[in-house]
């Protein structure tokens, strides 16, 4: 459209005067503001720095991109490194340890932003830990009440029975009729010592230490004799029982059972394994979480 | 001067309905300048304790003393269920005493405590105090994270009787303690954590076995066999992220105050 020169004239003339409506002003001016506009945005975005905050909160050293840098993991970074305290470190110890700390958060930060958790073994698996370490720190700072633990010694009390204790002999016969021989000699009361040394029967030297705990005794003798000593009362002598190729007789001298502590002796494994309990319990109900929320697509030959 | 009775309540009448606005307005103002100067105030206090040296803050009797009487507060409110409201633990849960001397981490100093308070000890916590756990002797599988021998009750006996008559209990079997000794410096591994001196390792937290101090029971023949058979599992919890830095540190003062060091550290 042709503008009449008149008009243009008295655009310029109205340019400057505020109370005058001049319309090419207007246009102007927002050109003006959009290409500002747009230059700015394209400036932040190639040379973007984050939000600052305003100041450094004080329980922070730092601030890197918004991620703190805590002054007790700064404290501790001084010890590590020069094991002195932030009164005794030389400035020099201070701007490295705190240059180091940054510089360290950049580069998580930068990890983060290259997705190296896609690419490293080793990122990946702390990433795994640290979650999983993020419910064990959880967990372990709740505090069930007395009422809840000893509910849990109740219903898991067969874990707070300590080892059981035996003190056997195993002895091997040369036969099944001489292992009977000295079966009955002894049930007839006849000395033990006697009565085996005579049917010719002889240590096996398994269970010759003495007292055992139960799950010493069972990898000495293996799990079927010690299923049978389990039984056996101080004193008592087993039937001659064929296992390997050998026919064996077993001599309880001692058998203390287990027996599942009291509660207030057990109470700090009882609230160690709650917390591991709960720690499980936690870990299942993430993975069911995330594997709801999450599409999880599985090509068909996988499924 | 005669009074105009009808001006006079009119008057009264006009002004009342102005001025119970302003004194409602001047009232909220009064509450909001006590508000914003509590909070400022208490920026204020927050910020200096944290920007102070921690293990000066009982040095300084006005940062002591703000410190102290908050740091109370969140001991009783987070610390006490465990330690008890003296601090002074239980030998029967094996809660540690931290008014004694006897520190089985560091020195006792406010740092190191508030490192204990914000990550913990055996708490699961990346930063926290991780290393070490009594093993259960008694046990097929002593230790879950390293492969350790189980020991035979004869075993437990023999280490029983020679950290007993390292602490001068009578009535203990030489030839017993002599053999608990070479357990203890051989395949039991005891010297690993405990040292070869058997005098603890602050750096790890095992405890001196020969100061007579004890983290559970009362050093009876019966309560040590039983540590030994069955280990520790104690844990302190990881207050980061539960506790404000401010109250960590608060705390961390407080209970470095119950110790009543004889020296400053």
């Amino acid at each position: 459209m042709n503008v009449p020169a008149g008009e243009t004239k008295a655009g310029l003339r109205t340019w400057w005067r505020p109370d005058v409506h001049n319309e090419r002003r207007s246009l102007t001016l927002c050109a003006v503001a959009a290409v500002l506009g747009l230059a700015i945005a394209g400036g932040a975005l190639f040379n973007a720095r984050g939000t600052r905050i305003a100041g450094v909160p004080p329980e922070d050293a730092a601030v890197v991109n918004q991620s703190p840098i805590l002054l007790s993991d700064y404290v501790a970074q001084l010890k590590a490194l020069y094991n002195v305290d932030p009164s005794q470190a030389t400035p020099a110890q201070k701007r490295a340890a705190l240059n180091g700390m940054i510089r360290e958060e950049l580069y998580v930060q930068r990890g983060i932003e290259l997705g190296l958790q896609n690419d490293f073994i080793e990122v990946r698996n702390s990433l795994v830990t640290a979650v999983e370490s993020q419910q064990e720190v959880e967990a372990n700072a709740t505090l069930p009440t007395e009422q809840e633990l000893r509910a849990f010694y109740q219903d898991h009390l067969q874990n707070y029975q300590p080892e059981g204790l035996m003190t056997l002999t195993d002895y091997l016969a040369p036969d099944l009729a001489s292992a009977q021989r000295a079966v009955i000699a002894v049930r007839s009361g006849k000395d033990l010592a006697t009565a085996m040394s005579g049917a010719g029967l002889r240590s096996s030297g398994a269970t010759d230490d003495g007292d055992e705990f139960y799950f010493a005794a069972e990898a000495h003798i293996g799990s079927r004799l010690f299923s049978i000593a389990k039984g056996l009362h101080d004193g008592q002598v087993s039937d001659p029982v064929a296992d390997g190729g050998r026919v064996h007789v077993l001599a309880m001298h001692s058998n203390r059972q287990p027996v599942a502590e009291d509660y207030g002796q057990a109470r700090d494994r009882v609230l160690a394994d709650y917390r591991a309990d709960k720690i499980a319990r936690m870990r299942a109900g993430t993975d069911h979480f995330l594997r709801e929320r999450a599409d999880v697509q599985i090509a068909k030959d996988f499924r | 001067m005669p009074v105009d009775q009808t001006l006079g309540i009119a008057t009264a009448r006009s002004i009342r309905p102005r001025i119970v606005p302003i004194l409602i307005g001047v009232i909220l103002l009064l509450i909001a300048t006590v508000a914003v100067a509590m909070v400022v105030i208490g920026r204020g206090n927050r910020a200096e304790l944290l920007r102070a040296d921690a293990d000066h803050i009982l040095d300084n009797p006005r940062l002591a003393s703000k410190a102290l009487n908050r740091g109370g507060k969140v001991f009783l409110a987070n610390c006490a269920a465990c330690h008890g409201a003296n601090g002074r633990g239980s030998t029967a849960t094996g809660t540690p005493d931290l008014t004694d001397q006897d520190f089985l981490y560091g020195a006792g100093r406010v740092s190191e405590i508030e490192q204990i308070v914000l990550h913990g000890i055996r708490s699961g916590d990346d930063r926290g105090w991780n290393l070490a756990l009594m093993p259960a002797y008694g046990r097929s599988v002593p230790y879950a994270r390293e492969k350790l021998p189980s020991l035979t009750p004869r075993e437990i006996d023999q280490l029983t009787s020679f950290v007993r008559s390292m602490n001068g209990a009578a009535g203990e079997d030489p030839a017993a303690a002599v053999a608990g000794q070479n357990l203890y410096q051989g395949h039991g591994g005891c010297w690993d954590c405990h040292g070869r001196d058997a005098r603890g390792d602050q750096a790890i937290g095992a405890p001196d076995l020969t100061d007579g101090k004890w983290l559970r029971g009362d050093g009876s023949r019966r309560d040590i066999s039983r540590i030994i058979r069955e280990g520790l599992r104690g844990v302190s919890p990881a207050f980061r992220g539960r506790l404000d830095p401010a109250d960590a540190r608060a705390v961390a003062a407080y209970v470095a105050s119950l110790h009543h060091p004889k020296e400053k550290p």
